[in-house]
């Protein structure tokens, strides 16, 4: 009774400081370099994409080049990501120093002022041999606040013993990449199986199909933006897609793109778009079904004049905290984060490197060419300053799935158009 | 109760919509629990396992496996704890004075509790978090314990002030008359009826606390001092970059067993003790 | 001196009791609520919780959100459903606790222990598991109902919202009765044996003493219980979140709980979050004012 008294005065006493010091603290410079020469520096790192090799030589590396500082790297998770950083980030003593993020969740964060200017170090972090789209996607107003950390996007994965089967070669087009979804369809007889599979909420990469016919989800730049899912080339994309849908999918029309594993391993899937990381997932005995991967052959999705086709960008960025009372030691970090030996290691471990002239690091086997070839085409969801609402209100998930359910495309897109407008203004 | 007087059709009756309850409300528990000893790629297929007789105890090895499972339960159980514990008194004092006490200011105390209790708390978490930074008690399990009392309290008040509404004010006068204190009263005669209402709310305050997952995500950023429910999030995702039902499966499993495992001590100690106390009173 | 006591002391008694809870509160919520309440009235989106001075807008929060006429047809959609689910979870709930009052023993055990598994499941893992039940290509359901003869293979649940709703409606009533069972139950324990047994040879019948002695003394839980339903089912998020990335069309099954959490933490705009919880916090004193009017009336004898 007595101790929960104390604790009690004691909860007492440190919120009332709280209010009053919480309603205090909203300073408002960012800090623009310098620092201590010497500090704990924490790093968040997302997931288990970073290899362990990578993140231990990071610590050796740092640590030997500043004694006295120590580094420590905090495994984040996507789950969850963008509530930890728009609180930590915000918060002077809890900010991490420096920090991973998704390259499309990056503009959220550099149009808030969240992380530091970099525009000067941009020259001697690789300058122009880094990957152009990420450095874009975190550029505001001629400020860029975020570099890229790896690229990976997804490219098609098929069944070779299924092609040589129905006598199908790897198509260079998308013309024949269609006609060769629905023919391993066709040939295979089964309702539930997909010649190209293609779950119907994943627009990430039915947005493929949109692109290479020439549409986009939105044009403008600044403060106008205008959907035009609804103009003839995106219309054409959108059938296209409604098309694979009905005549080469065997994926439900109103599921997301979370499982490939499970059809896979049941042989229902002749091809479908993955990231690299996936074959992982497929070659684990426990998880996945190391059987039909020897099957597995990879290459980049064909566009209509035989390029790549532009698909998503995928990948990370990495930024520094603009609360950060140490910006130059995490300059320091950044510029590890992109050496040689660091994105090496990355490029080994199958993630593309931030820089274009490490991409040769990856190796020249199949799976390195696929993603090479990929990232070489892809394209950045539209700069706008809203897009995250867009996503959020989910209304790509909709329209797509509704196209897949058979919707008319034309009326749906028109729909799709208006409420894209209205959120991106 | 009067159960025992029941005839018995009536009886088995109710014994027999009791055990279909009872299926329907296990099953989908009994399909986590099953599922949690199939290896990741039969969870999901186009043959349905009923019961896993060939399983296997991998998923539980990986959940096992390192401090990650043991840190974060040590963690949740000081948090959800010391919330019970503090709720509960906190709580009970409040409802007997609502109960028993006419005083200045007691409907605008009960209407104030309605009212936090209808506040939706979804964006709240932000002006938390600014209150516990400015604290310093950010990553402290004092820090989480303290928002969530906050939050579990409005409603045990209100939960436990029926409860003391429910016991007739004449049991206590009745052992007035027979020359007890008032206080003494109280604790005799008022207090056993309270336990069952009192295992109510603490089960409802411990569950709260134990499977939170917003607040305890931003404020627990530490990796050494997640919480379960946060922890399970990671871990899940984190470990093949899939998503890993197996591990999400055995982990839930685990992470089940000690509410079961409270109430049954709660059970048995405040129910069993206090009504054998009451009889004896 | 004496008189003095006699004044004070029936109110310093209580007032001590209620201190220390009243007291947590205010220090643990006061300075949250009030931040919400200044937001609303402010355009505060990330730029600002990074540093940037906010700027006041009045009422432009609160005007954005009423004039968009989705929001009404949300609003709607959400009022219904909490009637739905609320009074479904109370039935069952209160139904099961009737009966478990009337079971053997070792029925009424395992019962209580199967109801306490349900409620103490993590919801990440409960929602996993419903979505496994209900899955189109893969779902326990379908193979069941299509081994029984009805084809279902391939069947979606969650496109059409009807359908969706009810799938929703039955996960949501799974994961709340176990709460209100619990809690009847334990109000309905608390009712003495002997004032039913006086009731008895009073010559009371069964029905009549369930109505005289049992309904009045489990009211005011009854009351709590009810209330609480209707709030938290007004709320409804996770269940409907989930289901809307398995499946379903989410224009069509937003709830004023996933359409706010879209709208404000998702987009990075807090001040339209602030102004929609203001605006659910109306809703839900409307909803409840006949209970709420009621209870005043009686606090107020």
């Amino acid at each position: 009774m007595v101790r929960k008294k104390k604790i009690l005065a004691f909860a007492a006493i440190t919120a009332l400081l709280g209010v009053t010091s919480a309603c205090g603290s909203d300073d408002d410079d960012p800090a623009t370099g310098g620092g201590p020469e010497e500090a704990d520096m924490v790093v968040w790192l997302n997931g288990a994409d970073t290899p362990q090799e990578a993140r231990d030589w990071l610590k050796k590396t740092f640590e030997e080049d500043h004694p006295g500082s120590t580094l420590t790297i905090e495994e984040q998770e996507w789950d969850g990501l963008v509530e930890r950083l728009t609180t930590a980030l915000s918060s002077e003593d809890q900010t991490p120093d420096v920090v991973e993020v998704g390259n499309t969740q990056a503009p959220t964060f550099t149009t808030a002022g969240a992380f530091s200017d970099l525009t000067d170090e941009l020259d001697d972090l690789g300058g122009d041999d880094l990957l152009p789209g990420f450095v874009e996607g975190a550029t505001v107003d001629g400020k860029t606040y975020a570099v890229p950390y790896y690229a990976g996007s997804t490219y098609v994965f098929y069944r070779k013993d299924l092609f040589d089967k129905a006598g199908l070669e790897v198509p260079t087009t998308m013309d024949e990449f269609i006609d060769t979804a629905v023919a391993l369809k066709q040939d295979s007889g089964e309702a539930d199986f997909s010649g190209y599979w293609l779950p119907g909420q994943d627009w990430r990469d039915g947005a493929a199909f949109l692109w290479d016919a020439g549409g986009d989800f939105a044009t403008g730049d600044g403060d106008e933006w205008e959907g035009t899912l609804s103009s003839p080339e995106s219309i054409e994309g959108l059938t296209t897609f409604q098309t694979l849908f009905e005549q080469a999918s065997g994926a439900p029309a109103d599921a997301n793109e979370s499982d490939p594993v499970t059809p896979f391993c049941a042989g229902k899937i002749g091809m479908m778009s993955r990231p690299g990381w996936v074959l992982g997932l497929l070659s684990d005995p426990e998880a996945g079904c190391p059987d039909l991967v020897k099957q597995i052959g990879v290459f980049a999705l064909p566009g209509s004049t035989g390029e790549p086709a532009p698909v998503l960008l995928g990948g990370s960025d990495i930024a520094i905290a603009a609360k950060s009372p140490n910006q130059d030691l995490a300059r320091d970090i950044v510029a590890l984060m992109l050496s040689d030996e660091y994105q090496g290691i990355l490029a080994e471990n199958g993630l593309t490197p931030a820089r274009e002239s490490l991409a040769t690091l990856l190796g020249d086997d199949e799976y390195a060419q696929a993603t090479i070839e990929a990232a070489s085409n892809a394209k950045l969801t539209p700069a706008a300053a809203n897009w995250a609402t867009v996503e959020g209100t989910r209304i790509l998930e909709d329209l797509f799935s509704q196209i897949a359910q058979g919707g008319d495309v034309e009326e749906l897109a028109a729909e799709a158009d208006d409420r894209i407008t209205e959120e991106l203004n | 109760m009067s159960a025992r007087r029941t005839p018995t059709p009536a009886r088995l009756l109710a014994n027999g919509l009791g055990l279909v309850v009872l299926v329907v409300s296990v099953f989908p528990v009994y399909w986590m629990v099953s599922r949690s000893f199939l290896p990741r790629n039969r969870i999901r297929s186009d043959e349905q396992v009923w019961l896993p007789t060939d399983g296997t105890l991998s998923n539980y090895d990986r959940v096992l496996s390192g401090d990650g499972f043991r840190n974060a339960l040590t963690t949740s159980l000081s948090v959800t704890l010391l919330t019970v514990g503090v709720a509960l008194l906190f709580a009970f004092l409040a409802a007997v004075a609502v109960s028993r006490f006419r005083f200045r200011g007691r409907t605008s105390f009960i209407l104030t509790l309605l009212l936090i209790q209808m506040i939706p708390a979804e964006g709240l978490f932000i002006s938390q978090y600014k209150m516990l930074e400015g604290v310093s008690l950010l990553n402290s399990v004092i820090g989480l314990t303290f928002v969530y009392v906050a939050s579990v309290l409005p409603f045990t008040v209100w939960t436990l002030r029926g409860f003391v509404d429910g016991v007739p004010r004449e049991l206590e006068e009745a052992a007035m008359m027979d020359g007890c204190s008032r206080v003494k009263a109280f604790f005799t005669v008022t207090l056993p009826l309270l336990a069952p209402g009192l295992v109510a709310t603490g089960l409802f305050g411990f569950i709260q606390a134990w499977n939170e997952f917003t607040l305890a995500l931003v404020v627990m950023t530490d990796p050494a001092k997640e919480t379960l429910p946060v922890w399970l999030v990671g871990f899940s995702e984190s470990r093949s970059r899939g998503v890993d039902w197996g591990a999400i499966m055995a982990a839930s499993t685990l992470i089940t067993i000690p509410v079961i495992v409270f109430f049954l001590i709660v059970q048995r100690r405040m129910v069993s003790g206090l009504t054998a106390g009451a009889v004896k009173g | 001196m004496a008189r003095r006591r006699s004044a004070v002391r029936p109110n310093a008694l209580p007032l001590g009791l209620v201190l220390p809870a009243a007291a947590l509160l205010v220090l643990a919520l006061g300075y949250p609520l009030v931040r919400q309440v200044v937001l609303s009235l402010q355009e505060f989106g990330l730029a600002q919780q990074f540093g940037q001075p906010p700027e006041w807008i009045g009422l432009d929060n609160y005007r954005a959100l009423v004039g968009d006429s989705y929001l009404w047809t949300v609003v709607l959609r959400t009022v219904l459903f909490c009637f739905v689910n609320a009074g479904l979870t109370m039935g069952i709930g209160v139904g099961i606790a009737l009966l478990m009052t009337r079971m053997s023993t070792w029925v009424r055990v395992l019962v209580q222990a199967g109801l306490l598994l349900t409620w103490a499941t993590p919801v990440v893992a409960a929602m996993i598991v419903w979505q496994f039940l209900f899955d189109t290509q893969y779902g326990v359901v379908n193979s069941v109902l299509t081994a029984l003869g009805s084809d279902h293979d391939g069947h979606s649940w969650l496109a059409e919202p009807i359908s969706f709703f009810s799938i929703a409606t039955m996960i949501v009533v799974w994961m709340s009765v176990p709460f209100v069972v619990f809690t009847t139950y334990a109000a309905l324990t608390q009712v003495p044996d002997d004032v039913i047994e006086a009731a008895e040879i009073d010559g009371a019948g069964a029905w009549q003493r369930f109505l005289h002695v049992v309904v009045p003394t489990v009211r005011p839980v009854l009351l709590v219980v009810l209330l609480l339903q209707i709030i938290w089912d007004l709320r409804v998020f996770t269940q409907i979140y989930t289901l809307q990335k398995s499946g379903g069309i989410t224009r069509d099954t937003n709830l004023l709980g996933t359409y706010i959490y879209s709208l404000g933490i998702k987009g990075g705009d807090f001040g339209t979050a602030a102004a929609a919880a203001m605006f659910m916090l109306v809703l839900t004193v409307l909803l409840t004012a006949p209970y709420l009017r009621i209870m005043f009336r009686q606090e107020e004898d």
